[in-house]
């Protein structure tokens, strides 16, 4: 229903962002991406590549020297409230809330992005109860373990019912029954009309959950394109291959 | 009505929730050493002194030493808060959430207003049993308090912003604010002063705040009130200024 209302308007377009740190890092050389609406998106690229940066531009935590960046065509900056209600982030490291227990982080979050409070409840405890985190509800968030610690961070990004979702290495150090887990959740919220952006170095997982994905090495797109026509473009059998031929190149070069 | 928005009440009230949860550890230790000020200060050197300005001793220190708690805790308050949240990054949320940075800065700088209020007031009520205070103006020593409250919340914020490390916050703390309020006329008159140091003492903020509480409470000044409230409420505005300038501007928030 969302994608008819907005008449195929992507989700998010980044054009001619350019993001250089204050010491002088450029970390993204003048980057343009389009997604669109429903779509399964992959980040992919190496340590330092310029992933979590580009992330943080969208959602307003870097400041990028110059581009823009548009949510379901409304400006970013500009439109910021709007932006960043339809966006949920999973940040790559846990940064939650001590202070608080996990069920007042989930609901704190909510309120942050202006959820109504008995709405707040109903969420928190669907998603209590899909991460396993039920018996953990009255626990302060920097008494568990990190495992625990990323359910809450996910469950956390998807508690104001964001139409974007991004997931910044979610699967970095859980274990094998969470990933499982996880994976079937975000695919089936994925067919439920959410667009996700995931960044990994897990390049089975890129293969196995994404439609498409993009390449990224040294602050610049080096690919991007659907999982099949990419591994054609390259003549390589797996996304694994691909990837090691662009950034390969990149490498040599 | 947007100021005032759910995603800012939700965040003033995490600030609430900060100190109130914890309160053995934020309220009651200020109280208790304010208590050991009035004590010492005021009945040891009460029974010399006796009067200042024709104020018994105890009556003219309580005022003071109840912005001196105030001060304290509304910085410690904010400073801490934020700083927390910037080291461990659980200030992004925040900072991603639909949030103007104006509401944000307000936000915390709320939440330490209301923790030096609540300190602040706690000693003038403890203490007025031994100093049999009565306070003259109500209205007029609330509003002091809030900009004074407000001014080092404010304070709390931007220093919590800027600073790298624990120490620049103690720093300012114990090397700046701390003489200031010693020097700004807590347990003296300036009156007292040689002329030299009474007119350096006109440039110490915490001086003006001082004498405006005390004017509130006791009716006694060394300055003329009303600009002493006027200069105190631009002060907050000041400050509060700064630290929305610096929540929004800074790299230390958004690189
Ligand atoms: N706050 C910062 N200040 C200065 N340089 C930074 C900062 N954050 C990142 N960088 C630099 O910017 C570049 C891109 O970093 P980024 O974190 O975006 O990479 P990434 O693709 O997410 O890497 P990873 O896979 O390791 O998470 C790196 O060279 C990094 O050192
Ligand atoms: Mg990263």
């Amino acid at each position: 229903m969302i994608n008819g209302e907005r008449n195929g308007v992507p989700a998010l377009q980044v054009k001619n962002l350019t993001k250089t740190y204050a010491n002088g890092v450029v970390a993204l050389n003048d980057v343009s991406l389009e997604i669109p609406a429903g779509r399964f998106f992959g980040l992919l690229g190496p340590n330092g590549a310029g992933k979590t940066t580009l992330i943080n531009s969208i959602v307003g935590l870097a400041r990028p020297d110059s581009g823009e960046v548009k949510v379901f065509g409304r400006d970013a900056h500009r439109d910021y409230r709007y932006a960043r209600r339809m966006i949920g982030v999973s940040a790559q490291e846990v940064n939650l809330d001590k202070f608080l227990t996990v069920e007042e982080v989930l609901l704190y979050h909510a309120g942050y992005f202006g959820v109504p409070r008995d709405k707040a409840r109903e969420r928190a405890e669907e998603l209590l109860d899909r991460f396993a985190l039920q018996e953990k509800r009255r626990q302060r968030v920097n008494t568990l373990s990190g495992g625990m610690k990323r359910r809450v961070l996910f469950a956390q990004a998807l508690m104001h019912d964001p139409e974007i979702l991004f997931l910044d290495e979610p699967t970095a150090g859980v274990d094998i029954e969470l990933r499982y887990r996880l994976w079937g959740y975000i695919r089936e919220l994925n067919r439920g009309g959410l667009t996700i952006l995931l960044t990994t170095h897990y390049l089975e997982e890129a293969e196995e959950l994404c439609e498409e994905v993009a390449i990224i090495s040294g602050g610049e797109i080096a690919a991007r394109g659907a999982n099949g026509e990419l591994k054609e473009r390259y003549g390589a059998r797996t996304l694994e291959e691909v990837y090691l031929k662009v950034v390969g190149n990149d490498l040599v070069r | 009505m947007t100021l005032f928005d759910r995603p800012f009440r939700t965040l003033l009230s995490r600030e609430i929730l900060r100190f109130t949860r914890v309160w053995m550890q934020t309220i009651v230790p200020s109280l208790l050493t304010s208590l050991l000020y009035v004590i010492v200060f005021g009945l040891a050197l009460g029974s010399r002194i006796r009067e200042v300005n024709g104020v018994p001793y105890l009556e003219f220190i309580l005022p003071g030493i109840a912005m001196m708690t105030l001060i304290t805790g509304a910085y410690m308050n904010s400073s801490w808060s934020v700083f927390d949240a910037k080291r461990e990054r659980y200030i992004d949320e925040v900072l991603i959430s639909p949030m103007s940075d104006f509401q944000i800065t307000l936000a915390y700088t709320l939440g330490g207003t209301l923790r030096g209020i609540i300190v602040g007031a706690g000693v003038l009520v403890l203490g007025a049993p031994f100093a049999g205070v009565e306070v003259a103006h109500p209205l007029l020593l609330l509003f002091a308090g809030l900009c004074v409250s407000f001014t080092f919340a404010a304070l709390g914020v931007l220093v919590g912003v800027l600073a790298t490390r624990i120490e620049h916050i103690s720093f300012l703390m114990n090397v700046i604010l701390q003489p200031l309020t010693f020097l700004g006329g807590v347990f003296y008159s300036v009156e007292m002063l040689p002329e030299a140091l009474r007119v350096g003492t006109l440039f110490n903020p915490i001086f003006h705040m001082v004498d405006a509480t005390r004017y509130a409470t006791l009716q006694v000044s060394d300055l003329v009130p009303y600009p002493t409230f006027a200069a105190v409420f631009f002060l907050a505005l000041a400050a509060f200024g700064a630290a929305w300038w610096v929540v929004s501007r800074s790299k230390r928030l958004r690189y």
